[in-house]
């Protein structure tokens, strides 16, 4: 046995006890910390792993929809008895794909399970794949995001581009117009896309923008959106446009039975929002490749519960608090929440607390992802007060609400991050459906809080 | 074409499309009608497309991705003429980000090439090999009682060779951090700023002496003066971030 083998096992070692130990404190921080620890130790550690098939592991990638697309694609596989290790929980960064490997593999570095499919953090992608090189690579979207790092989309785009090889698989989406343009990487492509259907939509507002193409920088033209900044597109400066046959496609589906149709098969779904659409598609695709046939994938569908969701629920009082939870900087999360509350016409309390950057120094406060946003639909629907919160944010906040058009009498901006006083001008309205949009930090900070004041017997607590 | 009508070209709004900057067009035309000028804004959406310089009182360009720069420069180049007349006459063009690039003399990128600009602002773009985000307040230079206040996105730095700058910094990175202090350019009405936020949004009254401007470059001076509630959020606004930015440099201070 060499010495680099020994250094492994030592890591290997090391990092199961850290497994053992972080799950006794808490589930969630043993996603990260032992393979984090075991790559400092051995820079190279996930080289060591033995007895993995490459062509059997799968990389899920882009800005937006990584973590569902993850979770039911594993939650397939595994109904249809495969084993599969992964990084469910979110944690997507080399030291998360590094603890799962550890928790499943033996105490000589062989891996236990058939297959690996991973969400990889974009800035990451180039580090994880020299020593895990997937054959199988899945690019949902390459969108605006955390611009503090990340810049522009063309930052990420360029990172991506220089790891993207021929001995790759590429399933791509069909409609999203940065993600579809790495089939001119020499790799097999595979397309996944959506179908027209009835809750597509046209952007003819003046102010509307869509991008600059990736293959020639002319302007982008979108025949229609199946999701914000996704939809079939023509570039109006080359032939770069969306595939009118993608290998799979969503088509003929049906809203209010949750049921749609791919490949010539029928599905019914749990989850039937526009955007999970296109994690069907490509879950269908992936499970082709694993000959994994339509009623297996039926049943995993009927099974799925999505853990990953971005909708919580506080109750306060007589108040139901709907928290919708947001990416840092990151505007279809942010257009996301927006629709989903337009989507209640019911008279309503609309929260808005954007927030300081505090994730990384320096801090700093960005807002203008939302002059990104429409607010046009959210605005029509029915919502009797706004409340703009955030130490340094909340006017700016505000601002934009002002800017499409809302009666500035109609909004407080409490210029606070203070629960008390958040809460406390929630009081003051009758209205008890209440929408929250916030980073999940403020969230959680707002719920410990609930929490205290109902255990002091405050807002209906015993 | 009436009197009291603001020609605002928005310049290649879907490829320059970063940053939520479309605000500054809406900004724009809040301000002009609150000087009650009817706005008419024309978009220039293709790189062949042509632009109206006569009718033109203020050419706008947000921010873009980096690698747009050279189409953007090649498509200028070809209404050359014209646009060295329009700056010539101290008519309003904007540029924010990295799209100042496109006016600089030349861009070095990260892999050594270099994109040559339009060469109207003396100055060179060094691409940064990663992105620095922060709060940006800078002082006019040619109105030292105007101050804007935003964030910056950096992924050039600035060096200008002339003293040309648009402003002085009093927080952030501007246009090379510690070097020279200073932020954006300026040369006639041609103007750079890094400033986002969208930075007319964010500073209205900046966007109200550009519309000043606009209209008394074609001879019109507006009488009509805004109320001064009308900036009251802008205001409040730019007060917390100034409280935000003392109390995160103080806790930077103390490390």
């Amino acid at each position: 046995m060499n010495i680099k083998r020994i250094k492994f096992l030592i890591a290997l070692y090391i990092g199961k006890i850290l497994v053992f130990l972080t799950r006794l404190i808490s589930k969630e921080r043993g996603t990260n910390i032992p393979g984090a620890y075991a790559n400092k130790i051995q820079k190279d550690f996930i080289n060591g792993f033995r007895g993995i098939n490459y062509d059997k592991v799968i990389f899920i990638t882009g800005t937006n929809g990584k973590s569902t697309t993850n979770n039911i694609i594993v939650h397939t596989l595994r109904t249809a008895g495969k084993t599969v290790a992964t990084n469910l929980e979110g944690a997507n960064l080399i030291g998360g794909i590094a603890t799962a490997l550890i928790k499943n593999s033996t105490l000589t570095g062989n891996m236990k399970t058939e297959c690996m499919c991973f969400e990889i953090d974009e800035r990451s992608f180039a580090r994880i794949y020299e020593y895990l090189p997937a054959k199988n690579i899945c690019i949902t979207n390459l969108q605006k995001d955390q611009v503090q790092r990340n810049g522009e989309p063309d930052y990420i785009y360029q990172k991506l581009k220089k790891v993207i090889n021929p001995s790759m698989t590429l399933y791509l989406n069909n409609e999203e117009p940065r993600a579809k343009s790495f089939e001119d990487m020499g790799c097999k492509v595979f397309y996944y896309g959506v179908e027209k259907n009835e809750t597509s939509f046209e952007k003819n507002d003046f102010f509307d923008v869509s991008l600059p193409c990736p293959k020639c920088n002319d302007k982008i033209k979108f025949n229609y959106y199946n999701i914000d900044n996704v939809g079939n597109f023509t570039c109006t400066g080359c032939n770069f446009k969306s595939e009118e046959k993608p290998n799979f496609e969503i088509k003929n589906i049906n809203f209010k039975t949750n049921e749609f149709e791919c490949d010539g098969k029928k599905y019914k779904v749990p989850y039937s929002q526009p955007f999970f659409m296109y994690n069907y598609a490509l879950c269908i695709a992936i499970c082709q490749k694993f000959q994994i046939p339509a009623d297996q994938i039926q049943k995993a569908f009927s099974t799925f519960k999505n853990i990953s969701g971005r909708l919580e629920t506080i109750h306060y009082g007589s108040k139901e608090i709907k928290y919708i939870r947001i990416k840092q900087e990151n505007p279809e999360t942010l257009q996301s929440a927006f629709d989903y509350i337009a989507r209640d016409s019911n008279p309503k309390i609309f929260m808005l607390g954007l927030e300081q950057l505090v994730d990384f120094k320096p801090y700093y406060t960005n807002t203008f992802y939302s002059f990104d946003c429409n607010v046009n639909k959210l605005i029509e629907s029915n919502i009797e007060r706004y409340i703009c919160f955030s130490e340094a944010v909340a006017y700016d906040s505000a601002n934009r609400l002002i800017y499409a058009g809302v009666d500035k009498n109609k909004i407080s901006i409490l210029p606070t991050d203070s629960d008390e006083e958040i809460l406390k001008e929630l009081d003051k309205y009758d209205c008890n459906n209440v929408y929250l949009v916030t980073w999940l930090h403020k969230y959680e900070e707002l719920i410990k809080d609930v929490a205290k004041i109902k255990k002091a017997g405050g807002k209906d607590g015993k | 074409m009436e009197n009291n009508e603001l020609n605002i070209t928005w310049c290649y709004p879907d490829i320059l499309n970063l940053h939520g900057d479309r605000g500054n067009i809406m900004a724009l035309k809040r301000v002009a009608e609150l000087l009650e000028l009817k706005v008419n804004i024309n978009k220039i959406e293709n790189y062949q497309d042509e632009i109206d310089f006569e009718n033109t009182d203020i050419l706008f360009f947000n921010a873009g991705e980096l690698k747009v720069v050279e189409p953007i420069v090649e498509a200028l180049k070809s209404k050359k003429e014209e646009l060295d007349n329009y700056i010539k006459k101290g008519k309003i063009i904007m540029a924010i980000g990295s799209t100042g690039a496109v006016f600089a003399q030349e861009v070095m990128r990260t892999d050594g090439s270099i994109v040559k600009g339009l060469g109207y602002l003396d100055m060179r773009c060094i691409e940064r090999e990663y992105v620095y985000g922060d709060d940006l307040i800078y002082r006019l230079k040619d109105d030292e009682n105007m101050e804007i206040n935003g964030s910056q996105i950096q992924i050039i730095d600035t060096l200008l060779n002339d003293g040309i700058e648009l402003g002085t910094l009093i927080y952030g990175k501007g246009n090379n951090g510690e070097v020279d202090k200073s932020e954006g350019a300026k040369y006639k009405n041609l103007i750079f700023t890094n400033c986002l936020g969208p930075v007319l949004v964010k500073n209205p009254w900046y966007a109200e002496k550009l519309i000043r401007q606009a209209m008394e470059n074609k001879g019109i001076k507006i009488e009509k003066q805004i109320d001064k509630d009308e900036y009251e959020i802008e205001r409040k606004s730019m007060e917390c971030i100034k409280r935000f930015i003392d109390k995160k440099t103080s806790e930077e201070k103390k490390g």
